[in-house]
């Protein structure tokens, strides 16, 4: 049964200018068998995955580099998990620390596809004598 | 080809690993068959004597529940991976990697199975985010 259906949260990172609402009116314009849910952070759909899978590739067009997702486990208003219902929420924690980072990964994304190198990373060195000495000279006084 | 994240159900991670063409390993693909599956008892999210012994099979009996709770869930994960990429310091309140012991045990694990490993860091900032990415994307090119 799993195998078959699949829920995904589709998240819109803090940068892009596509809104929960509009990509909701867009999955629902693509007319497919699914369950979407307009949340916070983006979406979640459910249905059969090729549907599933159809929808996602047309969604991540609309912003492919701040467009992101991943599977959920538990169905959509599953009363275990379901606010309305009074469930708890144990991984909200997670994703709105990764909804935040995911302006970061965006632009490491977008640097990506147009071929810039990533700067390697300042080495941390050892403070020079006479600058220690004036720390000390500074903190004395 | 499968490669196994940690944290195991993190989103970007998730992500970067479908949209460099491989198959993430992640924990909500087996917490998905455990609370739709119907032969398990209700309420689903209890352990079974199934996962005891699994857990089991990955760390002594001496070690605390959580530990083997967990491993019980993420070890045939591990067996299954063919590659890993670790993302360290998550913050503390991630839920599942909330046990740092856990963590070392499953990057043993990891390095026990001796498949390709990439440890990246949580991006602290834009230059941090673009090193991480490219390393994501090298690993994940690599692999084919």
């Amino acid at each position: 049964m799993q195998s078959e259906n699949e829920t995904r949260m589709i998240v819109i990172a803090p940068t892009s200018e596509v809104t929960p609402d509009q990509m909701v009116r867009f999955v629902h314009s693509l007319a497919r068998p699914l369950t979407i849910k307009e949340t916070c952070y983006g979406a979640m759909i459910e249905g059969k995955k090729d549907d599933v899978m159809f929808v996602l590739r047309e969604v991540r067009k609309l912003d492919p580099n701040r467009i992101f997702s991943k599977i959920r486990g538990f169905p959509i208003g599953d009363t275990r998990r379901c606010r309305a219902h009074h469930g708890s929420r144990p991984g909200f924690t997670q994703l709105e620390k990764e909804w935040k980072d995911l302006s970061l990964v965006e632009k490491g994304l977008s640097s990506l596809e147009r071929g810039e190198r990533a700067s390697e990373p300042k080495k941390k060195g050892r403070i020079p004598v006479n600058r220690l000495k004036k720390i000390v000279d500074e903190v004395k006084k | 080809m499968k490669v196994f994240i940690v944290p195991p159900n993190s989103l970007i991670l998730y992500d970067l690993v479908e949209r460099f063409g491989h198959e993430p390993l992640s924990v909500m693909k087996v917490i998905g068959e455990r609370v739709t599956g119907l032969e398990i008892d209700s309420p689903p999210l209890n352990v079974t004597p199934e996962d005891v012994k699994k857990g089991l099979k990955y760390a002594g009996v001496e070690v605390p529940s959580g530990i083997r709770g967990r491993l019980a869930v993420w070890g045939p994960l591990i067996e299954q991976a063919e590659a890993a990429i670790v993302m360290e310091d998550p913050p503390y309140s991630f839920g599942c990697v909330g046990c740092y012991r856990t963590n070392e045990m499953v990057k043993y694990l990891l390095r026990k199975k001796g498949i390709p490993m990439l440890e990246v860091a949580y991006p602290q900032d834009e230059e941090d985010a673009k090193r991480m990415v490219s390393k994501v994307k090298e690993f994940l090119v690599g692999l084919k």
